[in-house]
């Protein structure tokens, strides 16, 4: 209990380790936490210190990763964080995970590709469909008006002594073409201003709009979008109204002319269609299946990922000596703990199977040493209050085992309701129990979470704001009469 | 002029100005380039960008780095800050910043009818576009082929219509011609700017108005330069220049009257500012060019810009400042990628 009332006392080490255990003995180190190394190479850019490419590499997998987690995130599938502690692999192993990340990125855009590709023909086919039906209106009043028209045309073709081609022509002049296409409704507006300011308002246009919002295959947002349907006379309007769909990314789709063989080409569609939905399917199952194989061990990829590139960084800070036989390093323990650190130096050593034993030189300096006040999950949130106000000195008194008790005193006293307290005790006590499930939870809003870190603070808080609302005799804004008026008249 | 008093400022556009202050000053500082110019490879060029503002723009970009991919990211990353700073402006500050968008929807424009016209597909040339210059007709635009129709068709519903007052005719577009439109239509939206900035008064007035002035200047200066030997005539050479500077009206007929460069140095004589920058500027190794110098005096008045407050003249600045700051990454990258450092320092410090 001595060290909670001042903060610990440091020591100031050298550390003498031999180059090929150094990478086992740092991260021997990392897991115990003990230490704080100093950066001695600070003149050197950070790309000429010596574990640079490691570090790359380390960046280059963390991409990888990102890039699952992305994918895994837009399928819906949840990375469950299992709560191990992996250990570090060895440097060796990290080219079996960069080959494995390799293999899974590489088959994922693959199928990424695949699965584009495919929804782009299936956006074509279901454009294709809607067009052919909802034209289907528009076609029935033209052909309407066409069709008495037409019967009259052939009848006087056969009675005419006008030969045949030029008759044709003459059909051509008089007969409106037209283009079908698929165009994304907030473009519509502009879209029909300039079809009619560019064609000075020769070309007869109708829409309709599509109920269902389409998939756009590149981005996965639903477009809103509608049919138009384009009248023009002569070939000079058909160029220039396709030049204007083209720029306003209007998509244009053949549409045969007669009601029979829009008939036959919707049925071909709708064949088509379910062909490539089944298609699709087996794809999008393909694609959930190797992501969810992923999923498994994608935490503990982070972590391990995590703790290379940890100890690469931390490596970048130590001196290489001039023989090139050791790395020098220098950081700041706490005295107590020297005993632990040897030891965990001894590990690392063994694991990386050297003999040499890595040496722990103590340095006298007249530098000021870190302040480091030893806390557990109760004491840290009071420890970060008082740290807010501003850090210790080196061995000065803490304030922070008094603020334990006062300030959440002096939060009561100005609290002070029973009822109210007895919530917010509930509420922090729902906190404390649930801790491990609710620290396991990746995606919590970051206002609960400013709660969640200070819920042992928040439940002292509550404990003495019951007390003074029963010392104030006040639960929930009303008074409560327990023990009797205390008031004695005492004069006779 | 009332409007534009410090009380007020802060209502409206108290948190862009803040934003932008906080955005100023991660600009990249002498000690940055220094590093930069130490690189050997775009791998460390990459690696030292992550310790500045920029951070891990360039982290998630898959296979060995192109400068061009480093270009795209740096110039992604200023639009999607100044749309946000468009997104949450009030006005007048919309107008002001809607007003910076033009020059880029007038590049926009000259580059899509420039690429039209040697037959590459719109397709080619919209992500060419720089995004900030975008507006919905803009993909439509290779419909038409004389002004006129680039008029009546695509311009006339953009806010760049009444600039195009002068430059209307029948004649086909072609190359000459389209440069005669870039500067025409400059021409007017600087004007036009500067009237605006004019009237917003105060600070905000004080700063553009120098700003603005010295662009028009410059952009008189360069036209004459890169005019001589060419087919323009000094008439329709002197229908190009802007009219809001300093060297309106008297500098403008002299140079519109200038044969050589000797000439439009002598011009420049009759101004302290712009004498200065001709002196010792020459295109032999070691002499910095014109258009450094003028880099340089700009990025002068831009810092200047950010020793007033409450005004809307930062906003500009800060584009312009980090316009120069990507030209600059650029540069050393293209540098650092042919290893070929000989000019490496031809950057232009900002900070």
């Amino acid at each position: 209990m001595g060290s909670l009332f001042r903060s610990e006392e440091m020591l100031l080490c050298q550390f003498f380790l031999q180059s090929e255990a150094a990478y086992n003995c740092v991260s021997e180190l990392g897991e115990l936490g003990s230490v704080q190394f100093r950066d001695i190479n600070r003149d050197m850019n950070s790309f000429q210190r010596k574990f640079v490419n490691e570090v790359r590499r380390c960046a280059e997998m963390e991409r990888k990763l990102r890039f699952l987690e992305t994918e895994m995130h837009k399928d819906g599938i949840e990375v469950l964080d299992s709560g191990e502690n992996p250990d570090t692999p060895q440097p060796k192993d990290m080219i079996d995970m960069e080959a494995t990340f390799d293999r899974l990125e590489t088959e994922l855009l693959e199928v990424n590709a695949n699965a584009e590709a495919l929804n782009q023909n299936f956006l074509e086919l279901t454009e294709l469909k809607q067009i052919l039906l909802k034209t289907q209106g528009f076609f029935n009043e033209h052909d309407g008006n066409l069709e008495p028209g037409e019967a009259l045309k052939s009848e006087v073709k056969k009675m005419s002594l006008i030969p045949p081609d030029l008759s044709a022509q003459e059909d051509q002049q008089g007969q409106l073409g037209f283009l079908a296409g698929v165009i994304s409704r907030d473009r519509l507006p502009p879209f029909e201003r300039m079809l009619w300011r560019a064609c000075r308002g020769n070309v007869f246009i109708r829409t309709n709009e599509i109920e269902t919002p389409l998939k756009d295959p590149i981005t996965g947002d639903e477009v809103h979008k509608c049919v138009l349907l384009i009248f023009y006379q002569g070939e000079q309007l058909k160029t220039l109204v396709r030049k204007i769909c083209e720029g306003f990314r209007a998509n244009l789709y053949p549409c045969p002319e007669t009601a029979n063989e829009r008939q036959d080409m919707a049925m071909g569609v709708m064949a088509r269609i379910e062909d490539l939905k089944t298609v699709l399917s087996q794809t999008q199952d393909h694609r959930h299946r190797v992501l969810v194989a992923a999923s498994k061990n994608l935490h503990n990829w982070w972590i391990k990922v995590r703790k290379i590139k940890a100890i690469y960084h931390t490596l970048n800070l130590f001196n290489l000596d001039v023989t090139n036989k050791c790395l020098i390093a220098e950081g700041w323990i706490p005295a107590p703990e020297m005993e632990s650190v040897q030891l965990a130096l001894r590990r690392g050593t063994e694991r990386s199977g050297t003999s040499v034993p890595p040496i722990v030189n103590r340095m006298s300096t007249r530098e000021n040493p870190p302040t480091y006040n030893r806390t557990n999950k109760f004491t840290r949130a009071f420890q970060d209050l008082v740290d807010a106000y501003g850090v210790a000195a080196y061995r000065e008194v803490n304030p922070a085992p008094y603020t334990i008790i006062t300030f959440p005193f002096l939060y009561a006293t100005m609290f002070g309701d029973f009822g109210h307290g007895t919530i917010m005790t509930l509420f922090a006590l729902w906190m404390v129990l649930n801790e491990k499930k609710l620290q396991a939870k990746k995606k919590l809003n970051e206002i609960f979470l400013t709660f969640f870190h200070g819920r042992y603070l928040l439940l002292c808080m509550g404990l003495f704001a019951i007390h003074n609302g029963h010392m104030y005799n006040d639960c929930f804004g009303k008074p409560l009469n327990i023990y009797g008026s205390s008031f004695r008249v005492n004069y006779k | 002029m009332v409007l534009m008093t410090e009380y007020q400022f802060n209502i409206d556009s108290g948190y862009l100005e803040g934003l932008v202050r906080g955005f100023k000053n991660g600009i990249l500082t002498r000690a940055d380039y220094l590093n930069l110019v130490q690189c050997e490879t775009l791998e460390d060029l990459k690696l030292h960008l992550q310790s500045t503002d920029y951070g891990n723009f360039l982290a998630n970009e898959p296979g060995s780095l192109a400068v061009a991919t480093i270009d795209d990211k740096l110039r992604e990353k200023l639009v999607i800050e100044f749309q946000h700073m468009r997104h949450m402006s009030y006005e007048p500050l919309s107008t002001f910043l809607d007003f910076i968008t033009y020059s880029y929807m007038i590049d926009n424009i000259i580059l899509l009818i420039t690429g039209t016209l040697h037959q590459r597909p719109i397709s080619e040339l919209i992500p060419k576009c720089h995004p900030l210059g975008s507006f919905e007709q803009m993909e439509a635009i290779h419909v038409a082929s004389t002004p006129a129709e680039l008029y009546n068709a695509v311009l006339v519903d953009t806010p760049l219509a009444p600039f195009f007052v002068d430059c209307i005719s029948e004649k086909d577009l072609d190359e000459m011609n389209i440069e005669i439109i870039r500067n025409t239509l400059y021409k007017a939206f600087l004007e036009a700017f500067y009237k605006f900035c004019e009237d917003l008064g105060g600070a905000t007035a004080d700063t553009m108005c120098k700003i603005l002035a010295f662009e028009a200047d410059r952009r008189a200066f360069i036209i004459t330069i890169n005019s001589f030997g060419t087919e323009l005539t000094k008439d329709d050479r002197a229908k190009l220049y802007p009219r809001c500077g300093l060297l309106y009206p008297d500098g403008l007929a002299m140079l519109a009257r200038a044969d050589d460069y000797e000439q439009v140095k002598s011009v420049a004589g009759y101004y302290s500012e712009y004498s200065v920058l001709f002196e010792g500027a020459g295109n032999n190794p070691g002499e910095k060019t014109l258009e450094d110098k003028f880099f340089e005096h700009e990025v002068e008045l831009n810092m200047l810009a950010f020793m007033q407050q409450f005004h809307y003249g930062i906003f500009y600045s800060y584009l312009r400042l980090k316009e120069q700051e990507c030209r600059n990454i650029v540069w050393i990258a293209e540098c650092v990628a042919q290893k070929h450092k000989a000019k490496i320092d031809n950057y232009i410090p900002i900070m």
